[in-house]
């Protein structure tokens, strides 16, 4: 594009003010602005979080997207319909059911096994969003690690175990945050 | 022969441990200003024999620092001239150390003994006290680092290193002038290049800041484009020659180069509190008569030196994160347009002003007289810097010229 071109818009430069032009009022508020910080920071109000020694402040754990959990109904049962929605949901592809004949007779079905590859997780949430029951939720743990691929499979033993683990600190969605749970 | 052994041991190995912890406090500054922590965490591994760590602030930080640069891969890469490539930061930290010969880093100790040897009177505390020329080596020295960076970029035959080295050579000429002329003010009025001398007239007729504002704020300007620090760091500033000069440096070799970087900080940080700030001299507590001199006040002297040198280092660091970096063709304007005149103005206002004083002042000094040319520095100051803002010899307009006829190659785009 050159500079005689129509479609340019030329704005002419701001004339600088008393105080940008005496330089020295700017010199002293770039100082003042970077000691109010500095004092603020040797004050102890830092944002750095220490992380092994102090745990990350999460602002809402409802909606943080962290390791799943299958959630258990009143009677202890798993939510669970094995609906196959999460697992067609889910972009990556973590999510492995195989459903058989329900023994209760609310429901028809019921996941025999129920495994997600955490590893494979991109932790998106869709599955959550697609449950139609809110068995599966995503929670505020974020420190998850393991010593081998194998043991980063969780399989429904264990998601059901992350549900007792935190089902006191994390009640199950409410209506409000957009699940069905009553 | 000993005595100026242990002197140069005493403060090479001063200056060294000074610029490590400084790095580390310039990294805290740095993490403070953005309300972060920094490095905090290294300290004493005791971890190692089943204690628990001994974390003291991060003070262990610069040991750490300096084994990984020691145990990176020292690479060298096969288009850079070898032999420039390998001269370039030895040439820039011997420059670097050797200025501070003539620096005093204190007053004056009493007579010593060791062993059967006694000191023939007061030890100077400077490596080689009574140089007449002292700041006119001091500039030559500073002059001889840029060498380093010219050779650094030159010899690592890359495009960012030599960009980077263009800039420092052309920056530092430029700034080299309103350097001198700032210190010319000092050598006037105190009628000296000894730095010791310098100190003493301060003690004397009181610190050079109170009666050349002007000149101070001159110096101190080009002491930061000299030193190469924010906001005067084009020859490697990070964002667009990711680090300049030595780009193409790694391990030891980068190490020297940003040792001695560090240093030429704090030799501008000595230069600026020798000069303006009154060396080791603190009204009422530190004694005026240099000479005499007690381990008491000697001991006293160095403290108020030195601290007086942190003061003027930690001013370095904050203003680092205060102001954002010049362009460079504003940085040549403020050196030729604003510095220089500005100098210039200073250095004749203080050869009339002493003059003026020699001819028809008392002898000695006077209350008044010291008074009246404090204020005549100020109105000078005050006047100047009016000129000079409202004149606002600064702004350029970079854009194409409109009203020119676009050339024949430029249509052709």
């Amino acid at each position: 594009m050159k500079p005689d071109d129509p479609n340019i818009k030329w704005i002419p430069e701001p004339e600088l003010g008393l105080a940008g032009k005496l330089y020295l009022p700017l010199v002293a508020q770039g100082l003042t602005t970077t000691w109010k910080h500095l004092t603020r920071s040797l004050s102890g109000d830092v944002v750095t979080v220490s992380y092994p020694d102090e745990e990350p402040k999460i602002a809402n754990p409802l909606i943080y997207r962290g390791v799943h959990r299958l959630n258990k109904d009143e009677q202890g049962r798993v939510k669970c319909v094995a609906c196959f929605l999460c697992s067609t949901a889910c972009p990556a592809h973590c999510i492995d059911i195989i459903a058989s004949e329900s023994p209760w007779p609310d429901r028809e079905k019921y996941p025999q096994s129920f495994n997600i590859d955490e590893l494979r997780c991109i932790y998106c949430g869709m599955c959550e969003e697609a449950c139609p029951v809110d068995a599966i939720e995503l929670t505020s743990l974020y420190n998850l690690t393991g010593r081998s691929r194998e043991e980063m499979i969780f399989d429904k033993e264990k998601l059901l175990s992350v549900y007792d683990a935190t089902k006191d600190k994390e009640p199950m969605q409410s209506p409000a945050l957009g699940g069905t749970a009553t | 022969m000993l005595e100026v052994l242990i002197k140069s041991a005493i403060l090479i190995g001063g200056i060294m441990t000074a610029a490590a912890y400084f790095v580390l406090l310039e990294r805290r500054m740095a993490a403070w200003v953005q309300d972060r922590i920094g490095p905090s965490r290294v300290g004493v591994p005791l971890s190692l024999f089943g204690f628990k760590d001994l974390r003291l602030w991060g003070l262990g930080q610069p040991a750490a620092d300096g084994m990984k640069m020691i145990l990176k891969e020292e690479y060298t890469p096969a288009h850079v001239d070898r032999r420039l490539y390998v001269l370039a930061p030895i040439a820039i930290l011997a420059a670097a150390i050797a200025t501070y010969a003539v620096i005093p880093f204190g007053s004056l100790i009493p007579s010593v003994r060791i062993g059967s040897t006694q000191s023939a009177g007061p030890i100077e505390l400077t490596v080689a006290p009574g140089v007449d020329v002292g700041m006119i080596y001091v500039f030559a020295l500073s002059s001889v680092a840029v060498y380093g960076v010219i050779l650094g970029g030159w010899a690592s035959n890359s495009k960012y290193s030599f960009l980077g080295g263009l800039r420092s050579s052309a920056q530092l000429i430029a700034y080299e002038l309103p350097m001198g002329l700032g210190i010319l003010g000092v050598v006037v009025a105190a009628g000296s290049l000894n730095l010791n001398t310098i100190i003493q007239q301060q003690v004397q007729s009181g610190w050079f800041v109170l009666v050349q504002p002007l000149g101070f704020v001159v110096f101190l300007i080009a002491a930061f484009a000299e030193a190469a620090r924010l906001p005067f760091d084009l020859p490697e500033c990070e964002q667009e020659l990711i680090g300049g000069y030595h780009t193409e440096y790694s391990s030891m070799k980068l190490l020297l180069f940003l040792v001695a970087e560090f240093m030429h900080m704090i030799t501008a940080s000595f230069l600026i509190v020798i000069l303006f700030f009154g060396g080791w001299h603190f009204p009422f507590i530190t004694g005026r008569d240099p000479a005499e001199v007690t381990w008491a006040t000697a001991i006293l002297r160095v403290l108020v030196l030195h601290g007086k040198i942190f003061l003027v280092i930690v001013f370095f660091m904050w203003v680092r994160w205060s102001w954002p970096r010049f362009r460079f063709d504003q940085l040549m304007n403020l050196a030729w347009k604003i510095m220089l005149p500005l100098g210039l103005v200073n250095f004749v206002a203080i050869a009339v002003l002493e003059e003026f004083r020699h001819v028809y002042g008392p002898l000695g000094g006077s209350f008044a007289w010291t008074m009246g040319i404090i204020v005549a520095g100020w109105l000078l100051f005050v006047a100047a810097w009016l000129v000079t803002s409202l004149a606002n010899p600064l702004v350029t307009d970079n854009r194409p010229r409109r009203d020119l006829a676009p050339l024949e190659v430029d249509s052709r785009i």
